[in-house]
């Protein structure tokens, strides 16, 4: 007979263990939340000259704990023309997804849920199965703005997804795995694969904003044209759910996505004496890309929803393909180094960092041609 | 006490996910219900993969059905102007034929089932390098005539929709 941890029989084990993964899931959500409502807001006001929330508590820190009592004694709200079932579905079809990815993270050594042989797949799965709640929700509402949120949402995520997925690719070429310990084991001394591999970060990066419906690519929940998005028919903890919870959680995934895949997971000084220090080194990491998105939510203003496409259609998907062409046929040329592989991935991207500004003018050259031609008004020639 | 009574279970409650669901996909009037209701038959067939140690098939399944194509269908409800009727369609009303239809494809297929003998598929197993070497080494050639197709089937979905550039710069 098997015998688990403990001395307990894997029957009595597994479920003990399944429960307990899934509840420090929700453990480090809900806290995560906070704290990031109040990273958020706070550094928001910081750069933008203004104190942020202070009255509640020590530097008001207690102040997103107040909002929470709030939005959970909120009385349930529901419009009469809402699809009843829809409504209700909406929020936990957006944020169980979320909550299942949280399964395959590695917080440190042997601090996992579960780790998969698939699991950067499993993950890339579930977030794509996030757009199918926002979709509903927006429909679900009955409301022009909500619906019009949701199906900008859909094709966004849906065309994001593909330049965020080929961009994993490279790295698991490189590394020649789809498990995200193996892949954070392959990390172990100081040359992390963002250092092989910058161009598919980049590419990950900004596919990522988008996948989180972060700024500049917040189009679904647009609050200066759409009122609030999908969310506009939404109240109390339903809003509290779908927005605080799951946006902020999904924020967490691909940050830890990002910290494991490029910048060695928990591998940090003094990991192999302590292995727990790993989930020091984890969440510092991810923390720190954390408030690279804040800082971005503060500076960067929102795009246009056909220069959304048209970047990634036109931009990062003809890139990413370029991107794993190289990195395939340099690994297959140069098995036993990377050198090859890193310089080809710097060069892209000087030459995507440089490229945008060219053919930004070029566009803007082309709009200013017509306008002199009379062919556009003059003012879609400037906003364009 | 072991974990064997464990799989039937599991198998029992997706099969019989898959079939309300798929049952109740053609019954449904709500267009968009039906949409959904296909999207857990996506996600209950994607567990009988896992079951069967097919992880990457699974994880393949909720990517591109659930995660795409189901959203596509949405997309396409919510873009057409017809709400969610309230009579039945008109092709729910042939309920005998479609019955004789299925019966004929649905025995044959039982009767096989039930002499199918295999080999009993390892559960959790890596199916990943054996997906990836047949996909890419035993029928790359098949492989590379879908990609075509779809390739051309893109090129053709682009060349409906382009607009030229002087009714562009009319808008």
């Amino acid at each position: 007979m098997p015998v688990g941890p403990f001395g307990l029989d894997p029957l009595v084990w597994l479920p003990i263990r399944l429960l307990i993964a899934v509840g420090l899931a929700l453990f480090l959500i809900l806290n995560g939340a906070l704290l990031q409502i109040y990273l958020e807001r706070k550094i928001q006001a910081a750069m933008q000259d203004r104190i942020g929330p202070y009255h509640v508590g020590p530097f008001g820190l207690l102040q997103t704990f107040a909002d929470a009592i709030k939005l959970i004694a909120k009385e349930d709200v529901r419009a009469r023309l809402t699809d009843p079932y829809f409504f209700i579905a909406a929020p936990a079809l957006v944020f169980t997804p979320m909550l299942a990815s949280w399964a395959v993270l590695p917080f440190a050594h042997d601090v996992v849920g579960a780790d998969l042989n698939i699991g950067l797949l499993y993950l890339t799965t579930l977030g794509s199965m996030t757009v199918l709640g926002i979709v509903i929700a927006g429909w679900a509402s009955n409301n022009k703005y909500a619906i019009v949120g949701g199906l900008r949402s859909a094709g966004q995520l849906i065309s994001y997804e593909v330049p965020q997925i080929l961009a994993l690719v490279s790295v698991v070429l490189v590394v020649g795995s789809l498990s995200m310990v193996d892949i954070t084991r392959s990390q172990a001394g100081p040359l992390v694969n963002v250092l092989v591999l910058p161009f598919s970060f980049a590419l990950y990066f900004i596919s990522a904003l988008a996948e989180t419906n972060r700024t500049p690519f917040d189009l679904p929940e647009a609050e200066s044209e759409l009122v609030a998005g999908w969310l506009t028919e939404y109240s109390g903890m339903r809003w509290g759910t779908m927005l605080a919870l799951s946006e902020y959680g999904e924020v967490t995934v691909v940050c830890s996505i990002m910290t494991t895949l490029w910048f060695g997971g928990w591998q940090g000084p003094g990991v192999d004496v302590a292995p727990l220090l790993g989930v020091l080194w984890f969440t510092l990491k991810v923390y720190a890309f954390v408030l690279i998105f804040m800082w971005i939510r503060a500076t960067l203003p929102r795009m246009r929803i056909d220069q959304l496409m048209s970047f990634c259609w036109k931009g990062l998907i003809p890139l990413a393909l370029l991107n794993i062409l190289l990195v395939a046929v340099l690994l297959m040329a140069f098995p036993d180094t990377r050198i090859p592989v890193a310089i080809a991935s710097w060069a892209l991207l000087l030459g995507f960092v440089a490229g945008v500004p060219y053919v930004q003018r070029r566009r803007l050259a082309t709009l200013r041609a017509r306008a002199r031609a009379g062919q556009v008004p003059a003012h879609a020639a400037k906003a364009g | 006490m072991t974990l064997d009574f464990v799989e039937p279970v599991v198998f029992g409650v997706l099969a019989a996910g898959v079939i309300v669901a798929g049952a109740a996909v053609v019954l449904i009037n709500r267009i968009t219900a039906a949409a959904l209701l296909m999207a857990f038959t996506f996600l209950c067939m994607a567990g009988m993969f896992v079951l069967l140690g097919a992880e990457t098939i699974a994880a393949f399944q909720v990517l591109i059905y659930v995660g795409a194509i189901t959203v596509l269908i949405l997309y396409g409800v919510m873009f057409t102007p017809q709400a969610d009727r309230p009579y039945a369609l008109f092709f729910q009303k042939q309920t005998p034929l479609a019955g004789v239809v299925v019966a004929a494809a649905a025995i044959p297929v039982l009767l096989l089932s039930f002499s199918f003998v295999g080999a009993v598929p390892k559960p959790g197993g890596d199916d990943l390098p054996a997906l990836a070497t047949s996909v890419f080494v035993d029928f790359a050639f098949p492989f590379e005539v879908a990609s075509v197709l779809l390739l051309a089937a893109m090129v053709g979905a682009i060349v409906l929709v382009k607009r030229d550039e002087d009714s562009e710069a009319r808008r």
